[in-house]
């Protein structure tokens, strides 16, 4: 548990049709650490990360900004202190990536003058300057991708959460762009699938399975081995900020049956 | 011209008027331009029956063409970006025919009094109301998106069902009653008066000021409902507003003329060619657009086949049929 929390997850419970997506899920981000969610497919870290953008309402439990329950602020408050970079598609037709990135400054109090001065710099962090008036349809998805980011780090809220930020992004966007959100010392809590990156940024992290949290701590005593091994099918080794297969992708009657069970 | 250039409002709101103008001094009756003017300033010697024509027939049935045009085309809008489906008009999505199959049932089976007293606009909103819910819930399934594609094929089944539901009435109706039920079914602005236009601009006005103020969360709607949660919109709240608007302009639209479509599913899309995607900028370019349409349109019909007069809906069909295609191949690139 962190020792100055900005966010605060308390036995968190989730159902998506009445399916069981999260269960009993507690963890707490501390302020200005980057905290990494990490899981296989399914695992649920999706599912927590939309109940944080407050995209999905939890059946049971709580989720604390600066020990405010989420319930108290309107949906524009939050999401002016809590943003996000989601998955999923729009309708894009007509609008510009300078059109995306001010449709996220829009709902803040900006004079136009500001949010004009504040889409330029965003569009020009993520190399999206040239393209600023083209049409969003042509952009690629790692464009577009980067187009996302581009909105975010426009209206720079305080705690950034990240679903996949890497996706669809080249190696030197996927750097450059979390080195971004480093820099700025902003509170972080990102889903990831590449774990040498997880490794290279996160303080911290949640490795979760089947919608329950697993273990969590430091990058370098939850990725281990045997986690790996038990969690990812994977037989390999985290050296540093890589990942170093030792043998054959584990399949799923070779692989050792996950421990439901916290360790720190 | 540059897309979203300043002059594009005003040079349609020029256009507007010009079609206005060309509704009102244009039809199947032979009257001389010094007649016209006469009947235009209201002057003395103006020919009686001559100005009756233009006053009590011309007038209204512009004025309520273009607002027709305009409210279509702002429902158009609204539903293409609340579903974020590029093919979500009030025609397609099935409230035209439900809005007309209510009012023929209730022109046919209710007395006069019933549907004097409750009136035809507020009967056509409840079927167009009804016929949007079934659409909605046929489309939709626990825990995913609305897919656009089955939206619109549940929009042309509830279509379809409503229009049996249509020609079931007239078949078994009074002689009597159907012939004023088709009368009014043929999709015509003909025989619009005075009386019927200060509701449709009531709605269009409440309609226009609701979508204008919620300017910001459309915008932020377009990048996916995902994206607008978590930039503060309440979507479902929105969506509920847009349901209500869409609702009323068409069920309003179609008690004066009867079904009008594809107004609303191609002029939106004309619109952002133009002026793009934001609603601050594309509600009034697209809506202004769409009344200049429909007034043309409605103009031709009436001056094609003189002294005939074709409904509405089959010149409409007729224009919109290469848009649709278009439209339709675009599909593939909502993401």
């Amino acid at each position: 548990m962190s020792a100055d929390p900005i966010l605060e997850i308390r036995d968190l419970s989730i159902a998506v049709g009445g399916l069981p997506y999260v269960s009993n899920l507690s963890l707490s981000v501390g302020r200005g650490r980057f905290h990494g969610l990490l899981g296989p497919n399914g695992a649920g870290k999706t599912t927590v990360l939309r109940a944080l953008y407050r995209a999905l309402q939890p059946q049971a439990g709580e989720i604390l900004l600066d020990g405010q329950p989420q319930q108290g602020f309107s949906p524009a408050a939050w999401s002016r202190r809590v943003g996000a970079l989601v998955q999923g598609g729009g309708l894009l037709s007509g609008l510009t990536p300078a059109d995306i990135v001010e449709i996220g400054l829009t709902m803040r109090a900006m004079t136009a003058r500001d949010r004009g001065r504040a889409t330029q710099d965003a569009l020009q962090l993520v190399g999206l300057a040239d393209k600023a008036e083209q049409d969003a349809e042509s952009l690629s998805g790692g464009e577009l991708q980067r187009c996302y980011f581009a909105q975010l780090l426009a209206c720079d809220p305080e705690v950034y959460v990240l679903d996949e930020p890497t996706n669809h992004l080249d190696l030197h966007y996927q750097l450059r762009l979390l080195d971004e959100v480093k820099r700025r010392g902003r509170t972080a809590i990102v889903s990831f699938h590449d774990l040498g990156i997880a490794a290279r940024y996160c303080d911290y992290v949640h490795l979760m399975c089947d919608g329950a949290l697993v273990a969590e701590g430091e990058p370098a005593a939850v990725l281990t081995r045997d986690v790996l091994c038990r969690y990812y099918r994977v037989d390999g080794v985290l050296e540093g900020h890589s990942l170093r297969l030792e043998g054959p992708v584990l399949d799923d009657r070779s692989a050792p049956a996950p421990l439901m069970h916290v360790a720190e | 011209m540059s897309r979203g250039s300043p002059l594009l409002l005003p040079l349609s709101v020029v256009a507007l008027f010009l079609a206005m103008a060309a509704g009102i001094l244009w039809g199947t009756a032979e009257i001389s331009w010094s007649e016209r003017l006469a009947i235009l300033m209201r002057s003395e010697d103006a020919p009686r029956g001559l100005s009756l024509i233009i006053w009590q027939w011309r007038v209204p049935r512009v004025l309520a063409v273009g607002m027709i045009g305009a409210g279509l085309t702002l429902a158009g809008v609204l539903m293409q970006t609340a579903l974020r489906n590029p093919m979500a008009d009030p025609y397609l999505m099935g409230l035209s025919s439900g809005a007309s199959a209510a009012a023929v049932g209730a022109i046919i089976w209710f007395p006069a009094s019933v549907t004097t007293t409750l009136g035809l606009p507020l009967i056509a909103f409840l079927g167009a109301a009804s016929a949007f819910l079934l659409t909605i819930g046929l489309s939709t399934r626990r825990g995913r998106s609305l897919d656009p594609l089955v939206v619109i094929l549940a929009g042309v089944a509830v279509s379809l069902m409503f229009q049996a539901l249509t020609a079931f009435f007239l078949y078994v109706g009074d002689p009597h009653a159907t012939r004023n039920a088709m009368g009014w079914l043929m999709g015509t602005a003909a025989g619009t008066d005075w009386q019927e236009l200060p509701l449709l601009f009531a709605v269009l006005l409440v309609s226009l000021a609701l979508a204008l103020f919620t300017t910001s969360k459309l915008d932020a709607t377009l990048l996916g409902d995902e994206r607008a949660l978590s930039l503060g919109v309440h979507v479902g709240r929105m969506r509920v507003l847009v349901f209500l608007i869409t609702v009323a302009l068409t069920g309003v639209a179609v008690a004066v003329a009867g079904i009008v479509g594809f107004i609303g599913l191609i002029l939106p899309h004309m619109g952002r060619l133009l002026v793009g995607a934001r609603h601050r900028v594309l509600i009034p370019q697209a809506m202004v657009l769409g009344a200049v349409t429909l007034i043309l349109v409605d103009l031709a019909c009436r001056v094609v086949l003189a002294p005939e007069e074709l409904p509405l809906g089959v010149l409409l069909a007729l224009l919109a049929a290469p848009p649709f295609i278009y439209i339709l191949r675009g599909m593939s690139r909502v993401r």
